[in-house]
């Protein structure tokens, strides 16, 4: 149940034609996969090592989301929570439902689910956020000896996974989404 | 599906059947980072440290995830959770350690709580105002791994300085403390670290930790004494202060020499218990291995106290030992009883190179032939014990063996043991029955004064008065007119005296007298001798050769 991916060449150059993206899916799943694999360690590694007084104390963003929560400012840690958890996690679970949508061939709710490939990649460079706030943070603390701030591998990480989602979502062919299908193409 | 066709001159695109899809270079991408993941969370495992608990009493400024356990001031773990434990009564700390301080949990590894400390002898820990309180640890000897750890009170002074431990017994702590300076000739070379009551409870253990290069010089017949404070002793000898150094006078202070009449030997090993004495005088006084006990019967104790000197002819050689009261059986009378330890070496060694072999042998002697010596010296000599004031100022007396050749003759038992030796009054004793004498000797006198007759001595003086008025009538009587004639003959005396003056005025003193003229005369003469004498002068300053030659021609 492979995607029609027929391969053609221009008669006037030569050059190879497709109908579809060349190795769309794989390249989708590889990229989807090797940025689930970097959201483990993104999480589970300090993003930031704070310097301060003479000990060092390293911080994971699901550890300033618990930090912020205990301190009582819930809704920052909802907002970092959702910016920097929720969000890689839920475009990581839509690619996922998507390839798997196209593998299968599922029929109905092509609309929602292009809308959904259409939000992961409107999303994607958001989601850098945190990671700016790190390099900021890092630019800008840095009053030995008292404090200093220096950033954990977790950033890399967190960049690796925003990175490799964008270009997982962007290597999925949309059009993929409506082969296969009964329905007429709507002609908007 | 269906490609439309227009126009046939259009070439086709042609199709090629979908090949079966090859494994794209995409993949390499999510190995790559799955590797770097696996490789990370591998590391990661490697150098996961162990998790240990340290129970506390109290949980001073520990925080969980902030507070480190550092070691040389390097970060070697951290708090995890700080949790109360045993009941509530402590305070059970999960700490995570690194890899690299696994091998520094053994058994006897030690675990304090680092906070600031103020003492006598310096601040510590002023690295925690700013970075808050830490846990410190001193790494111990034993092998045995250990996970769980019960946490020192406070930090123990020494942490890591290479040196060596001894143990003092002492029978009180005195004003030591921890952190007490060790002084070695009033240089500092190490300090207090521990103290404890004796398991018996009969004295105090101390412990002291001495600073490499130091310890070679605690041998085994080093002594050390309680330096602190100021030690003031005032004896029969005189008024003493010593201390050791400011420091000492405040936190106390133990010191240690090696007294000068014994040779030291090697180093004493790790943890060799000494005793540590009251004063440096006890701790470096020689041990005197021959002491000869005798007793003494006083009249008085006053001014005497154990310890104090016994002298013999100025020689200090012995010491009082005991001070008590004997009964008389018979009389029930109480007495002063004196027991003086004496050392014979002491003597020995003040004698002449020459003269001390001799008195080692008498000194080794068996008792029949001390008991013939001693003989010899009382009965013959005179020797004798006195009571003398050794200080005005204190009235602190001492026991003087003199020779006395004028004391009476002493009863002795030379059976006895220890044998008693016999006494003649004097020092303070005898400068209060001197003065008593005296006192007694004014009274004497006193009553004679109130014996003499005064009454019939003031009646003759009235009698004598009344003669004595009788005179003087007399006198008035008498004697005057009788005086009064005497007056007018002198009178005439005078005026016959006054003429005859006259008349010597004019036979020597008028112008024409004989005497005047030849008076005159006889001055020309004068006159003249006296210039031929300067001519004369004058020519044997010139001519001075005239008065061996004679007047020449020439010279004229």
């Amino acid at each position: 149940m492979d995607a029609p991916a027929e391969a053609g060449f221009c008669p006037r150059c030569g050059a190879r034609l497709h109908r579809r993206h060349p190795d769309s899916i794989q390249r989708s799943w590889a990229l989807g996969v090797a940025a689930a694999v970097c959201f483990v360690p993104a999480n589970v590694l300090p993003v930031m090592v704070t310097d301060a007084f003479g000990s060092s104390k390293p911080d994971t963003i699901l550890g300033g989301v618990v930090f912020l929560y205990g301190s009582g400012s819930w809704p920052l840690a909802l907002i970092v929570l959702v910016a920097s958890f929720m969000i890689p996690l839920g475009k990581l679970l839509s690619l996922g439902w998507l390839l798997i949508a196209i593998r299968r061939g599922i029929r109905g709710g092509e609309r929602q689910r292009m809308r959904l490939h259409r939000i992961v990649r409107a999303v994607g460079p958001w989601s850098m956020l945190d990671v700016f706030v790190a390099t900021f943070t890092v630019a800008l603390v840095q009053l030995d000896p008292l404090m200093s701030v220096e950033p954990g591998l977790g950033v890399l990480f967190f960049a690796a996974v925003v990175v490799l989602t964008m270009l997982a979502a962007d290597s999925l062919d949309p059009r993929l989404l409506w082969d296969r299908n009964e329905i007429e193409p709507c002609h908007v | 599906m269906s490609e439309p066709t227009t126009t046939d001159d259009l070439p086709l695109a042609s199709l090629e059947p979908p090949r079966r899809s090859r494994a794209s270079v995409v993949w390499i991408i999510p190995l790559l980072a799955a590797a770097v993941a696996i490789g990370i969370a591998v590391q990661r495992i490697l150098t996961e440290g162990p998790t240990i608990t340290l129970l506390f009493q109290t949980a001073a400024g520990v925080q969980a995830g902030k507070t480190v356990v550092k070691f040389k001031d390097v970060d070697i773990g951290h708090v995890t959770a700080v949790r109360l434990a045993d009941r509530f009564s402590k305070v059970e700390l999960t700490v995570k350690m690194d890899r690299s301080a696994a091998g520094l949990l053994v058994e006897d590894t030690r675990f304090w709580i680092v906070e600031p400390r103020v003492t006598l002898s310096g601040v510590s820990g002023l690295g925690t105002l700013i970075s808050g309180n830490y846990i410190g640890l001193q790494p111990g000897n034993s092998t045995k791994e250990q996970r769980r750890f019960v946490g020192l009170d406070a930090a123990p002074a020494i942490t890591d300085q290479p040196g060596r431990r001894f143990v003092l017994k002492a029978s009180d702590l005195g004003s030591i403390g921890l952190g007490s300076p060790l002084y070695f000739r009033r240089l500092k070379v190490g300090e207090v670290v521990a103290y404890a009551l004796a398991a018996d409870g009969s004295g105090v253990d101390i412990s002291v930790f001495v600073f490499t290069p130091y310890e070679q010089y605690v041998t085994p017949e080093t002594r050390f004494w309680d330096a602190s404070g100021i030690d003031v002793s005032l004896s029969a000898e005189g008024f003493d202060v010593r201390t050791q150094s400011l420091v000492s006078l405040l936190a106390g202070g133990v010191a240690f020499d090696v007294p000068s009449f014994v040779t030291a030997t090697g180093p004493a090993g790790e943890g060799s218990v000494f005793t540590l004495f009251g004063s440096q005088t006890n701790a470096l006084k020689q041990p005197d291995p021959v002491a000869r006990r005798y007793v003494i019967y006083t009249d008085t104790l006053d001014g005497l106290q154990v310890g104090a000197p016994v002298k013999l002819l100025g020689i200090r050689a012995g010491e009082v030992a005991e001070i008590g009261l004997a009964v008389d059986p018979e009389t029930r009378a109480f007495r002063p009883r004196l027991l003086i330890t004496f050392f014979p070496e002491r003597l020995v060694t003040q004698l002449t190179p020459g003269q001390q072999e001799l008195g080692r042998a008498l000194v080794n002697a068996g008792e029949d032939e001390r008991i013939k010596l001693i003989r010899h010296q009382i009965e013959d000599l005179g020797l004798r014990v006195q009571l003398r004031t050794g200080n005005l100022l204190t009235g602190e007396r001492y026991v003087a063996l003199d020779y006395q050749p004028k004391a009476p003759k002493a009863d002795m038992d030379w059976t006895r043991d220890p044998l008693e030796l016999p006494v003649t009054p004097g020092g303070l004793a005898d400068l209060e029955s001197k003065a008593s004498g005296i006192l007694d000797q004014l009274h004497d006198i006193l009553a004679k004064v109130e014996e003499l007759p005064l009454e019939p001595i003031g009646r003759k003086l009235d009698s004598s008065l009344e003669n004595l008025d009788r005179l003087l009538a007399n006198a008035d009587t008498e004697t005057l007119p009788e005086l009064n004639k005497t007056m007018a003959a002198l009178r005439g005396a005078v005026v016959v005296a006054e003429r005859v003056l006259e008349d010597t005025d004019e036979s020597l003193l008028s112008r024409n007298s004989a005497a005047q003229q030849e008076l005159s005369a006889a001055l020309i003469e004068i006159t003249r001798a006296a210039r031929a004498v300067r001519v004369l002068s004058d020519y044997l300053e010139r001519n001075p050769q005239a008065l061996i030659r004679g007047k020449g021609k020439g010279n004229q």
